[in-house]
This record gives structure tokens, C-alpha cells and sequence, in this order.
């Protein structure tokens, strides 16, 4: 059972169940808890060399026993969701905490990944459950549609779920070669039905100067 | 679990703040200036054109004075919601009625083009002069206060409708050779607020909450000209930047050198 406790913290009441989570997350935690390393974030051998060659590493721990354990992350704000059967796509660098019934696993994003400085491969988590995702700010939940497409800068984006394509939308023209740039030349674009994760912070992303 | 709130083009807010840390500004065929990449996302038909020459020099001209840091602006345009933010600084916008404000210039995110915006002959701030509505970044929420004050240079956001500040220092801080001393080196003890910006006269001052700067915006060079501050050669005698304390400077001044 996942709850928030403040906005940055995750509080989750554990009853003899396991949660999988960011490897060294735990701020506290009361009750008798265990800790475990999950090597390849629990998807074996073949998940393990799946991350180490597609650059989304993510060391995970297994946190099982009874009470409540609490979890941060150098302050980022935490976003909670909730999964019914669904796919979210989230990067690896921004997920805090799963429930121990959900699967995780890797996925080939496409070139906008590429573009975007987040790699090519996104993390998928699959099933039924919780996750927690973190967030530079409070993060800002989308809502895509057939009639209304979204854009994202690379930089801002977080996770997303739902049954949508992205593309890669890029608006550079010749005034961008000659140094006139805006900013925002690249983006990526939502089409379809499902949710996007938005964060009020830019990382640095190849495209964000150009 | 309390379900989180999913924005779509109908729900999202017009010209408000989505949370604290992010603002929605809705275009409808108009135009708006905005600092490069701090759109996070939009929907709609939106166009990002940085400003230069060619088919924005008429609005550069009216509502842009500044052509010399131009480049770091851009003008969004089209019709649909867009979302602007900044490094998870707070945001805020603020109306001015046939006003004037001076900013920080890393703390101004966007305005609308019916507010003109110049260079202000404080170095490093940039003035917004008109009507229409502006989006600004702080650290913190902002307070706003009335002269007569003195506040800290790191907490200063900007100001609207006083005259400009002064500087201020503790004189019986810092004068003397102990006083140069204890700036130079911290012994004895320096408090870190021998310096202060003070304000006079009626208008509103705006403090960001806590004394990280955000980071400087180019607002360009200001012509070599003798009498205009913070030019390269003709301004002050003792350099365009204010002269902070702890600078040796200020000791060989103390020594009659």
C-alpha cells in the first residue's frame, strides 16, 4: 500500500509483502523490514544484460517485512500511479518504487530517445499495482486524445502511460544554422489516448541549446 | 490514495498557474515572448521562431528594445495551451496596468507583447514597461514590500513604481583597518549582511523567499558612451559592478594607496 507522506516522501505500510525500489531509497522505516539487492532489478539474467547493453541501469532492492517504510530521493517530488493491467513508460533514472507484483523491463523508444539525451530504451512496468515515479517539481499529469496531440520538450518529459505513439517533431530550419535558434526545436509528440508525466524542469538534453 | 489531477486542453487553466512551479499560458492567434527553453510542453498549433530579423522585426521594434540580447528570446505563436517552467523555481505572473517593474533579468520567464521591454541601467536588470501580464521565476514564493527598506541583493527579485535602489553599507561594519580586515579574511567575524539594497519612495518592492540567484540572463552591452553606467569604458570610475566588500580594493583605499 503506497502513500505519500508530504509530497517528497513515500510512506509504504508493508504487510509480510515485498516492494521493489531505487537501491539505497530508504530514509526509515518502523517494524522488521529486510533488505535485499536485486541484481538486474529482479528480471534475471537476461533482463540484467538487457540494462547493462541498453544503458538503462537501474539497481534495485527487494524490501520485504512488516510495517512502514518510508522513501526518498535527494528531495524530488513523488508522484504516485496506478496500474490496472496497463503499460507506464517511465526513464529508469526517475523511478522510485514498484510494487513487488509488477513487472519491469525494458523497451526500444525510437529515435526520439536518441535526440533527447535519455537514451534510447525507456523502462516499462507492467501489471497490476503501484508505482511511485519521481519528479524535479511537482510533476504535471496530461491527458492525451485523438483530437488533441500533445508536444513535450525531451528535457521535461518523465513518463507516460496509456496506448500512445510518439514521434519526433523537430522544428529546425535554416535559421537555426545560422545561430538564430528558439530553443525549442525538438519535441516530442504524443498521439493517441493515454496520460504524459511532465516535470517544471528541463535536464539538460542535446536539443535543449539548439 | 487520492487519484492526482490529469490536465487536458479543456481543464487546463488560461493564463494561471497549473501548480506552483508551472504556468499555462493560452494562445489564441496572439503572440508572446518567452525565454528560451523554458516550454515544457503544449497543445495546439504552436510556432517557435527565435527573434532576429525578418518577420518579427516589427514587434521587435515596438515591444523589444532590446535587440542586443535578442537571441535569447523567442516569440511562441499560433493558437492552443502551452506550459512554461523553469528549473522547479516557483512561478508567478503578475499584471501591470500602464506600469513600469524592473526585474532580475534570469527571473523574467515570458510576457505578453503589449508590454515593452527594456534594458535597465541597473546592470543585470531588465524593465517591463506597459500593460498586459508576465510571467517571473523566484526561489521561493514572492513577498512583495513597501519602501522604506533595505533588503538583501541575493533576495531581490525586482521592483515596480520606485525609483531605483542605492546601496547601502554598514559603515561602522567595515570602515577601518579591522573593518577591512574582518571583510578580507572573516576573522572577527563578518555576518555576511554588511550590504544592502535600499529603497525610497512609494512603489513595491518583490523578495523571492530565499538568497539563491538564479542564474544571469544576458541582457546585452549597453553603448561605450561616456555617462552610461555598466558601459565597457565610459561608465564609473571604479568599474561598472557595484563594489562588493572583501575586495582588495577596498583595503588599498583604507592604506591611502
Amino acid at each position: 500500500m503506497f502513500r505519500l507522506q508530504g509530497s517528497k516522501t513515500l510512506a509504504v505500510d508493508l504487510t509480510g509483502d515485498a516492494v521493489k525500489a531505487k537501491n539505497g531509497s530508504m530514509v526509515a522505516y518502523d517494524g522488521r523490514m529486510t533488505f535485499k539487492k536485486m541484481s538486474g532489478g529482479g528480471e534475471g539474467l537476461r533482463g540484467m544484460v538487457t540494462r547493462r547493453l541498453t544503458g538503462e541501469q537501474m539497481t534495485v532492492m527487494e524490501v520485504s517485512g512488516q510495517g512502514t517504510c518510508y522513501f526518498a530521493d535527494r528531495a524530488s517530488e513523488i508522484n504516485l500511479v496506478s496500474l490496472h493491467g496497463d503499460t507506464l513508460y517511465v526513464e529508469a533514472s526517475n523511478l522510485l518504487a514498484t510494487d513487488s507484483g509488477l513487472r519491469t523491463g525494458t523497451t526500444f523508444t525510437g529515435l526520439r530517445g536518441g535526440a533527447s539525451g535519455n537514451g534510447l530504451f525507456t523502462t516499462t512496468v507492467e501489471g497490476t499495482g503501484q508505482a511511485a515515479i519521481m519528479s524535479d517539481g511537482a510533476a504535471v499529469l496530461l491527458r492525451v486524445s485523438p483530437q488533441y496531440p500533445l508536444m513535450v520538450d525531451p528535457g521535461a518529459y518523465i513518463a507516460h502511460q496509456g496506448r500512445l505513439q510518439q514521434s519526433f517533431q523537430s522544428g529546425v530550419n535554416f535559421r537555426t544554422l545560422m545561430g538564430e535558434g528558439s530553443g525549442e526545436a525538438f519535441q516530442i509528440r504524443f498521439e493517441g489516448d493515454g496520460l504524459v508525466y511532465v516535470q517544471p524542469s528541463e535536464r539538460n538534453t542535446v536539443g535543449g541549446d539548439v | 490514495m487520492s487519484t492526482p489531477v490529469v490536465f487536458d486542453p479543456m481543464t487546463l487553466p488560461s493564463d494561471d498557474n497549473v501548480n506552483s512551479y508551472t504556468f499555462c499560458v493560452e494562445l489564441k492567434g496572439s503572440r508572446w515572448f518567452l525565454q528560451k527553453g523554458k516550454m515544457i510542453a503544449y497543445y495546439g498549433q504552436i510556432d517557435f521562431d527565435g527573434i532576429g530579423h525578418g518577420r518579427f522585426e516589427r514587434l521587435v521594434r515596438t515591444s523589444f528594445h532590446s535587440p542586443l540580447h535578442a537571441s535569447d528570446w523567442v516569440v511562441a505563436e499560433g493558437s492552443g495551451k502551452m506550459l512554461l517552467a523553469d528549473r522547479a523555481f516557483d512561478v508567478n505572473s503578475f499584471d501591470l496596468d500602464d506600469g513600469n517593474l524592473t526585474i532580475r533579468s534570469g527571473n523574467l520567464l515570458a510576457y505578453e507583447p503589449s508590454l515593452a521591454l527594456k534594458q535597465s541601467i541597473v546592470p543585470g536588470f531588465v524593465t517591463l514597461i506597459g500593460t498586459g501580464k508576465f510571467v517571473a521565476a523566484s526561489n521561493g514564493p514572492v513577498v512583495f514590500m513597501e519602501p522604506p527598506l533595505r533588503v538583501d541583493p541575493q533576495a531581490l527579485v525586482g521592483w515596480a513604481d520606485c525609483p531605483s535602489p542605492c546601496h547601502h553599507y554598514d559603515h561602522g561594519y567595515m570602515t577601518g583597518v579591522m573593518g577591512g580586515i574582518r571583510s578580507l579574511t572573516g576573522i572577527g567575524g563578518t555576518s555576511g549582511e554588511e550590504h544592502q539594497f535600499e529603497f525610497v519612495g512609494a512603489g513595491t518592492v518583490l523578495l523571492q523567499s530565499s538568497e539563491a540567484l538564479m542564474a544571469e540572463q544576458a541582457t546585452g552591452f549597453v553603448p561605450n558612451e561616456p555617462g552610461v553606467p555598466g558601459g565597457p569604458g565610459g561608465g564609473g570610475q571604479h568599474g561598472s559592478t557595484p563594489r562588493m566588500p572583501g575586495q582588495l580594493g577596498d583595503l588599498q583605499r583604507r592604506f591611502g594607496l
